[in-house]
């Protein structure tokens, strides 16, 4: 008997949300299938790749980033470059200089340098707190306010400090909210309920569910993202069909595969090898559990997870 | 020796002496202060601190003290050295904790109700409600030169021919007595005797002209809170009950600390003291007080008891109950008397232990479920304890399956600032103007009572009132502002319920965010419990025709707002009711009927135990009942149709 595919899309949807403004605005989500199904359904949108910059520069990264970089001095000709990486769909500044533990720099510092990169590029950007929550929750306020009209991405409103982001970045601004909770599917839907009651749209919230660097008890978090799909496809749960995104790199970077030295480790290898090896796997783990957009640092990693993608669509 | 001084909030306080290089903590205990100490003294908790108001303490700082803290006196009980005379002032981790050890009074005509209601169920099921223990009148001839007969020869003789039996025993507590009774009697004597197949055994001795009853005591030893009553044997009739906190409560909130706590040396003894000779002992001797009987008139006694409980009241070793593969010492155990505890009750009375059926699913839930009658009924029912373990039954005649969940002490007020039990002051219902945001409430007492605390029922109500009325979202965390809605340095809100001006008590009675979480916690345990259970069977909750709730958590529980809060399966409001103390009202029947204390083995031997803690989706399901009302809102129809 020959075989005869019988596709079986799930009547079920991912909120389709759009990120930035123009031509190089992008779409996550909007899929009616499990990740790379498409001999289920068409996936209207292929998952995409941020790149990720921080407001401290990138002396303290790998050699590859630097050379990537090379001699920028500043955030904004940082921020062009990454918008300009192989396999880039946005820009992912993380203001890690707002940490009162750290810099501390003023949350007016940092919204004026967040509305300089966006003025700078045309890619969609988003912007990452420096997770502090009570910080996040007076800096993500202000860069919402000082970024209308660009329809960025705000990572992220937590449990702690869901109502003033949400207030500002999904209802008073116009940006696009993002979700974070601790890789739980039950903690997940309940921050999209507090933010549905508060008067976010759902259409405007992306959820970041967390995730762990492979080998890390990354099962628990394939997991989470499997059964997040699937009540939010096979269940119609619309408080579970907002589009997810993943940072990778803030976790992979934290591991010792990625941070030991070679003169620590000579038997690991390059340790420049080791922490793409890390960005990659957990990002193509991710991405086939269901994240529709995963967040990276290094050009080799952006440039090979951006071609998985081409390749799986 | 030293003298240290614990001053309470409310001013009272306790002076102790103790030696130089003494633990604070361990001075607290022996003195009865009670400092919560939920890690049981290993500076892991932080919640043991004290604040020096005079003299030192060698104490070093931990990470549960800030520097300011430090440099204003606040030290950690349980690190803290005894190097002087001092004086600390101790967190009122409430009153109510001192309430929780108050000892009650006699039982209200609802209470008494509830009893006898459970007694005509049994009835009705067609178990008889008689027991083995009677009294014997004998007149004996007396002794003369003619007639030598030795004192128990002469009284064996006398019961045998009264009784029909052939054999009679004849303890020493009566031997030792005997002359002397026989002799003020002139031989005329009345015997509490318990008849079996085996023939007669003499419990004791009096004067016929003594008015003789038989007493017998049923306790229910929770974790928390132990309750009794006191009732004559023959007729069933309760002429006492009380109730107070567990004493071995200062050593650790739950059975896990309790059973560390007994590991150490000395331990064992002291978790036992600390139940029998500080709780059950005053319990007992106040409620024969109040009744004016002997407490050696006790000749029978029934404990009903989670299975740590019951270890530690027996003194056996609790730690394998902790321990991989979780087995006990003993599932029925009734070999004991009232002389082997140190009991105040008459020495030869012969203590029954309702039977456990698992490490975490002990005696108090065999007994209670003998007394929900669930075993019954053809229909499908669930009995629900609502203890510092949920323990949940769910079956019908024919098969019945059980499990517990860790709900904490919330429900009896546990855990809870301004908590307490269900005694007077105890908001027990409230409801809040949406608008204003005035509460309104009542409170247990006479009337004009001032409210001092919530209790289980009050919480229940208050938590659903502040979200139906969007004071707080479905996180428990406050969204509202207004005069009763504070906020502290840090950030946590609170409701006031009542200011201190109006309330019974030094501090405004109020609900925080954090006694809401723990109370989100407790009722999340209950529900997903229940639906867990329920899963793995193939059944959901529409298969229900009763529900069943009992425990300490107030007579006053509004299952409407129980279940707007998402702590009970949303089914009609018909199929539930209270059934107040079911393991002490289904102690009491054991006590009375023998047939019912064989039917409750019978039940244990039965029941299967499912372990919720191995089952995979416990924990997602626990999760996802933590948010009012559920994180699953298609659980909950009727609410949405409000």
């Amino acid at each position: 008997m020959p075989f005869k595919l019988t596709p079986q899309p799930f009547k079920a949807a991912i909120k389709e949300v759009e990120v930035g403004c123009g031509a190089k605005a992008i779409k996550l989500g909007g899929e009616k299938t499990f990740p790379f199904y498409s001999f289920d359904a068409e996936m209207p949108n292929a998952p995409k790749v941020g790149v990720e910059i921080s407001d401290l520069g990138f002396e303290n990264e790998v050699a590859g980033i630097k050379d990537f970089y090379g001699d920028v001095t500043n955030v904004v000709e940082m921020a062009k470059k990454a918008a300009a990486m192989e396999g880039a769909d946005f820009v992912v500044l993380r203001l890690e200089s707002a940490d009162p533990n750290g810099v501390n720099k003023s949350v007016d510092e940092c919204a004026e340098l967040a509305k300089a990169v966006a003025d700078a590029i045309d890619a969609p950007l988003a912007i990452m707190g420096c997770k502090n929550d009570e910080k996040d929750g007076e800096l993500l306020v202000k860069v919402s306010e000082v970024l209308e009209g660009k329809n960025a991405m705000i990572l992220s409103a937590k449990e702690a400090n869901y109502k003033t982001i949400g207030a500002s970045a999904g209802m008073a601004y116009g940006q696009k909210v993002g979700a974070e909770s601790a890789v739980d599917i039950n903690l997940a839907k309940q921050l999209n309920v507090l933010l549905t009651q508060l008067g976010v749209k759902g259409e405007t919230v992306v959820m970041n569910l967390g995730t762990a660097a492979a080998g890390y008890g990354y099962e628990y978090v394939a997991s989470t993202l499997d059964r997040t799909k699937a009540a939010a496809l096979g269940q119609n749960d619309d408080m579970l069909q907002m589009p997810i995104i993943t940072p990778i790199s803030t976790e992979t970077y934290g591991v010792k595969e990625a941070i030991a030295s070679e003169d620590d480790m000579p038997e690991w290898g390059s340790q420049e090898t080791r922490a793409i090896d890390m960005e990659v796997v957990t990002a193509a783990a991710c991405l086939a559990s269901g994240s529709n957009a995963v967040i990276l640092r290094h050009p080799a990693s952006v440039a090979t997870v951006s071609t998985m993608i081409k390749e799986l669509m | 020796m030293f003298q240290i001084t614990f001053k309470f909030e409310n001013g009272d306080d306790v002076i102790v002496h103790a030696l130089q290089g003494e633990n604070l903590l361990e001075v607290a205990r022996k003195a009865n202060v009670a400092i919560d100490a939920p890690c049981s003294g290993n500076a892991s908790c932080g919640k043991c601190r004290v604040k020096l108001l005079s003299g030192e303490l060698d104490s070093q700082q931990t990470r549960h003290i800030t520097d300011e803290e430090y440099a204003s006196g606040y030290r950690l009980a349980c690190v803290s050295k005894i190097v002087g005379d001092v004086s600390v002032e101790v967190p009122d981790i409430a009153s109510a904790y001192k309430s929780r050890m108050k000892v009650a009074d006699l039982s209200s005509p609802e209470e008494i109700a509830i009893f006898e209601k459970t007694k005509s169920q049994i009835v009705d099921s067609g178990i008889q409600m008689v027991n083995d223990l009677s009294v014997v009148e004998v007149q004996m001839d007396e002794p003369t030169l003619d007639d030598t007969m030795p004192d128990n020869e002469r009284l064996t003789r006398a019961l045998q021919e009264a009784g029909g039996v052939e054999k009679v025993t004849l303890p020493y507590f009566v031997i030792k007595k005997l002359p002397d009774v026989l002799r003020d009697s002139h031989f005329h004597v009345k015997c509490v005797v318990k008849k079996n197949k085996h023939g007669f055994y003499v419990y004791d001795i009096k004067d016929a002209a003594e008015d003789v009853k038989v007493y017998g005591l049923a306790v229910d030893i929770g974790t928390t809170t132990v309750s009794a009553v006191l009732l004559n044997m023959e007729s069933g009739e309760i002429i006492a009950k009380a109730s107070a906190g567990n004493g071995q409560i200062r050593f650790g909130a739950d059975v896990i600390n309790r059973i560390i706590e007994s590991c150490k040396p000395g331990g064992r003894e002291k978790m036992q003291k600390a139940i029998i000779e500080e709780t059950l002992n005053p319990l007992t001797l106040s409620m024969c007080q109040s009744a004016k009987i002997g407490s050696d008139q006790i000749y029978r006694m029934c404990v009903a008891a989670n299975s740590t409980m019951n270890h530690l009241f027996a003194g056996v070793n609790a730690d394998p109950l902790r321990c991989e593969p979780y087995i006990p010492a003993f599932f029925e155990m009734n070999g004991f008397k009232g002389a082997d505890l140190g009991l105040e009750i008459n020495p030869n009375a012969r203590i029954i232990i309702a039977p456990n059926i698992g490490s975490y699913v002990g005696g108090d839930i065999t007994a209670g479920t003998l007394a929900s009658m669930i075993w019954d009924k053809p229909e499908f029912s669930v009995f629900i304890d609502l203890g510092t373990n949920g323990e949940i039954v769910f079956g019908n005649s024919d098969f019945m399956m059980s499990c517990a969940c860790s709900a904490g002490p919330a429900f009896e007020g546990g855990d809870i600032s301004c908590g307490m039990r269900a005694t007077d002051g105890a908001i027990e219902a409230c409801t809040i103007d949406a608008e204003t945001m005035e509460p309104s409430y009542s409170v247990i007492g006479d009337e004009g009572e001032k409210p001092v605390g919530l209790c289980g029922s009050g919480i229940i109500d208050v938590i659903s009132e502040l979200f139906r009325c969007g004071i707080i979202n479905a996180k428990g965390l406050f969204v509202r502002e207004g005069k009763r809605v504070r906020h502290d340095e840090f950030g946590m809100g609170s409701y006031v319920l009542a200011f201190k001006e109006d309330a019974g008590s030094v501090k405004d009675v109020e609900i925080t965010e954090v006694d809401i979480d723990n109370f989100v916690r407790a009722k999340g345990a209950i529900f997903s419990g229940i639906n867990v259970m329920l899963e793995s069977l193939g059944f959901d909750v529409s298969v229900l025709e009763h529900v069943y709730v009992a425990g300490g958590i107030g007579s006053g529980i509004n299952m409407k707002n129980a279940i707007s809060i998402g702590m009970l399966p949303d089914i009609p409001l018909e199929k539930y009711e209270y059934i107040g103390n079911s393991s002490l009202s289904g102690a009491y029947t054991i006590l009375l009927s023998k047939e019912a204390e064989e039917k409750v083995h019978d039940l244990g031997r039965n029941m299967t135990y499912m372990e919720l803690s191995t089952h995979p989706g416990y924990m997602d399901a626990f999760v996802a009942a933590c948010f009012i009302p559920h994180t699953d809102a298609s659980l909950f129809p009727s609410l949405a149709q409000r």
